[in-house]
């Protein structure tokens, strides 16, 4: 578990550094389009806010992982070490909840009925399903993370 | 509490301001419901994107948590694709035929196409015809479109109509608009005049061009979810009361055209009548294109045919 | 008024948060337990997941990684040590000359990239050490890098001030920008004199010498960084592009810079990368979760209910005015400032614009006041990043915050009452017409 949980942290940092990078060249070729020819880039926008849906919500599981999400720990610290324990497995069994009902079934169902129903993006064409397919597998990947932190 | 359980509570979200001949509107039709159903059925509004845009509500009546909305048929278009042939330019001859489609046959066909997407089409609300409205640049003639960045609705109905009159289409979002007229970002858009008037994109406009190149209504839908749901009888009450809104809605929105047109022309825009067979001409190209698609194909011509018959 | 839905989503969330749950998800998890209790469960769960994501969906939020990135490679890459060794030639022989540099520096930093925690770990690291080796106690060089670093949520460009953007239906970003300046300007004053006050009394010297000369050295080293600042409001307020097109610029501009400067190789871009993306995943977490939660609220009709509330209240200006300030100070304490903004936007801004506030001014207003927020325990970002980087705690720190967070509060008074400080600047460039 600890060698794939490495695996699957090197390929997302991969593909959150690829994901700015392209927001970036994106807006700049936007930029660009407008200025120098005559013909003004019209799925840059488009594509720049679907790639920000992905960043934001792959990134946030990402971060969940490594405990970095802000968070209050007043109240934790003054506590004994055994009922600190507890309250932590506790946040956890939370998050696993949630993550399961609301970012896997839900967002599942939000991919399922974007697809079923054909719905497409209005400049790209893009499946509006591979776009909120991000939200599922980054409920399945925090319920991974959760696991592997209480696991230990 | 008790008694709450026998009133059959119905959401209803858009986007407008509660002063827009929409807002009105739906004031009008939970009136109406109360009075048809005798208490037992009530409207909740909500206005001003409260619940979200218009793309965004459309996808909340298909989860099922919203029961009705208002949408621009350019939103639908992402949705239920037939209904693109509504942002074809000069379709309509005038507005008698354009009424006479909405209210006839296809119209109503066109309200059932949703239910295959989740959503059903309960009426047609009027929202004008739409113009190009310019910071700096006179426009008379297609031509001078040439080169214009002209901002356009997230709809690729609308950015081939532009690309076919010779502008380049820009995506920009209508709340990022007024600072883009003003800064030069874009250089033209076009709406309806209650639009260019509320939106104060006159304060930073100098002419507002009548060619009235299309006319998108506005369609009421509701969940299937919802529709499901209700008895004959409430299904009954509910289309009842959105019908007797519509002439209602339809007679303020030209009450707000007058008064924007108004309100637009002391404010010294220049209000430039151009020729529009010119334009209609030109945007004829978006038709060849469309050429392959039979299903739209057969529509357009039905739509002609309408004002033929009488 | 329906209490019980207002009464799972605070409870809820205080006992999530009090327990240790992340911020973002707590508020996600609130939102989700008092939504399933007014529509069915499926359709309640789709719709949290369908807020987070549609959210995200906007083209001016997208200036937010973009500023945070810049901010890096500028920390990174030598670009933000310039700008400090700017400020400390013009004002580091003042008294408590180091502190003053510090408040300069984050007006300049905050000037250029959007981030207040960037900012308050960038200069808390790089001049915290010489402070305390001058004789400063840690905790009152923490406490000057905590509030000075908000300053910079208020002068352009901001990232916050994207999010009230987005939250206020679309009030121009350019205009925003434009009328932060003097309020945070005019903050950074009252600071300095604070701060200058406080130095006297307590007899901090200060060592830097300085001369005209050095200053005009220094002000060339630093010319090509504080150009930045022109390029991107220039930029935004001439037309020649948008914000987020401008933050576009701000990135391509930092990192021919840092490249220019040879601080920074090749290879440690993707760590860099690597770095802004993950800020701009909690950010953009923070504002995922908080704009479902708005969401709810709206659905729960709670704006609505507590507008009614206020109005009844009082028909005054003045008073209605100083009640929301007080409340937001009061959320402020307990909430972090995006979600505080994404949240209480909706529910404020109708009540305060029929009462004639403008929207630009408010969206000022509530940041500021917010600003405040960020410095005070139990919930305080930037608090977290000042004590954390300055290695004191935050007990310490609170007796030499109190002295700076009542002059940010003078400040919010002014700017509450006088909206000349904040529509002048928008209204001199024609963003803000009455
Ligand atoms: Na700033
Ligand atoms: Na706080």
């Amino acid at each position: 578990m600890k060698k794939l949980r490495i695996k699957i942290d090197l390929f997302i940092e991969k593909v959150l550094v690829l994901l700015l990078s392209a927001m970036v060249l994106n807006v700049l070729y936007q930029i660009f389009t407008r200025y120098f020819t005559s013909n003004p880039s019209s799925f840059t926008d488009e594509l720049s806010r679907f790639l920000m849906i992905w960043l934001g919500v792959l990134g946030a599981a990402y971060v969940s992982g490594k405990k970095k999400h802000v968070s209050i720990n007043l109240l934790q610290s003054k506590l004994g070490h055994q009922f600190k324990k507890n309250i932590e497995i506790f946040v956890s069994i939370i998050l696993i909840i949630f993550s399961f009902n609301v970012l896997v079934l839900g967002g599942f169902n939000l991919v399922y009925i974007t697809f079923v129903l054909d719905q497409y993006s209005p400049s790209l064409n893009l499946s509006m399903s591979i776009v909120y397919s991000v939200i599922p597998l980054s409920g399945i990947l925090i319920i991974f993370y959760e696991m592997c932190n209480n696991l230990k | 509490c008790d008694q709450n359980n026998d009133i059959k509570l119905i959401r209803i979200g858009h986007g407008l301001d509660t002063n827009h001949s929409v807002h009105k509107a739906m004031i009008m039709v939970n009136n109406q419901l109360l009075r048809l159903s005798d208490g037992k059925m009530k409207l909740e509004i909500y206005p001003n994107q409260q619940l979200g845009s218009e793309r965004e509500c459309l996808e909340l009546l298909q989860i099922g948590s919203l029961d009705l909305t208002k949408v621009s048929a350019a939103v639908l278009e992402n949705f239920a694709p037939k209904v693109k042939v509504f942002g074809l330019p000069y379709l309509f001859e005038n507005k008698e035929h354009y009424f006479k489609v909405l209210d006839g046959p296809i119209g109503k066909e066109l309200l059932e196409e949703g239910e295959k997407y989740l959503f059903k089409g309960l009426g047609y609300y009027d929202s004008g015809s739409r113009s190009f409205y310019s910071r700096e640049k006179k426009i008379e003639k297609p031509s001078d479109l040439n080169g214009l960045k002209i901002r356009v609705q997230e709809s690729n109905t609308a950015f081939e109509m532009i690309r076919s009159l010779g502008g380049s289409p820009t995506p920009i979002s209508w709340g990022e608009l007024y600072t883009s007229l003003q800064q030069g970002v874009v250089d033209a858009a076009e709406n309806n005049t209650p639009s260019f008037y509320l939106s104060k994109h006159y304060e930073v406009c100098k002419y507002y061009i009548v060619d009235e190149h299309n006319m998108i209504p506005d369609v009421i839908l509701s969940s299937t979810n919802l529709w499901n749901n209700l008895t004959i009888n409430e299904r009954k009450w509910l289309q009842e009361a959105v019908n007797l809104s519509i002439p209602f809605q339809r007679e303020l929105w030209i009450k707000s055209e007058e008064e924007s047109m108004r309100a637009i022309i002391n404010s010294g825009v220049e209000i430039i009548y151009p020729d529009k067979d010119l334009f209609k001409k030109a945007s004829l190209t978006m038709y060849d294109k469309l050429k392959k698609d039979t299903e739209i194909n057969d529509l357009i011509a039905r739509i002609k045919d309408e004002k033929i018959k009488n | 008024m329906e209490i019980f839905p207002v009464l799972i989503l605070i409870i809820s969330f205080f006992v999530l948060t009090f327990a240790g749950t992340p911020i973002a998800w707590g508020i996600a998890i609130s939102s989700t337990l008092t939504i399933i209790f007014s529509i069915p469960f499926l359709p309640s769960l789709t719709t949290i997941a369908q807020q987070m994501a549609t959210s995200l969906d906007s083209f001016s939020l997208i200036a937010i990684p973009f500023f945070i990135l810049s901010g890096k490679i500028m920390t990174y890459g030598g670009i933000a040590k310039r700008l400090i060794d700017f400020a400390k030639s013009i004002i580091g022989a003042l008294p408590g000359g180091l502190a003053l540099i510090n408040i300069v520096s984050s007006m300049l930093m905050g000037a250029i990239a959007g981030s207040a925690m960037a900012s308050a770990s960038a200069m808390g690291s790089i001049i915290g050490p010489e402070m305390e080796k001058e004789g400063y106690p840690k905790e009152y060089g923490a406490a000057v890098n905590i509030t000075s670093a908000t300053i910079g949520l208020v002068i352009p460009p901001s990232n916050i001030l994207i999010v009230y953007s987005l939250a206020s239906g679309g009030v121009s970003v350019a205009a925003l920008f434009l009328a932060g300046y003097i309020p945070g300007i005019l903050t950074g004053i009252f600071l300095m004199i604070v701060s200058i006050f406080i130095a006297k009394t307590k007899g901090y010297k200060s060592t830097v010498k300085t001369s005209l000369l050095l200053i005009f050295k220094k002000f060339i080293i630093a010319f090509p960084s504080l150009f930045l600042l022109f390029i991107i409001i220039g930029g935004i307020v001439s037309g020649f592009f948008t914000a987020t097109e401008a933050s576009g610029i701000a990135v391509l501009y930092t990192f021919l810079l840092a490249f220019i400067y040879k601080e920074i190789k090749f290879n440690d871009f993707s760590k860099i990368l690597l770095e802004a993306s993950i800020t701009s995943s909690i950010v953009m977490l923070l504002i995922a979760t908080s704009m479902s939660m708005s969401w709810v609220i709206s659905f729960e009709n709670i704006p609505q209910e507590l507008s009614n509330f206020l109005v009844n209240l009082s028909d005054n200006k003045l008073i209605i005015l100083i009640i929301i300030n007080l409340f937001i100070l009061f959320v402020g304490i307990f909430m972090d400032i995006t979600p505080a903004v994404l949240i209480f936007t909706p529910i404020f801004l109708p009540i305060v614009q029929s009462i004639g506030i403008d929207p630009i001014q408010f969206g000022i207003m509530l940041v500021l006041n917010l600003c405040i927020g960020l410095c005070t325990p139990p919930v305080g970002s930037v608090l977290f990043v000042g004590v954390g980087v300055a290695g004191t705690s935050i007990e310490k720190v609170f007796k030499p915050l109190f002295p700076l967070l009542i002059s940010m509060i003078f400040s919010l008074f002014l700017i509450t009452f006088f909206p000349k400080i904040t529509l002048w600047l928008p209204e001199i460039f024609n963003l803000y017409n009455p």
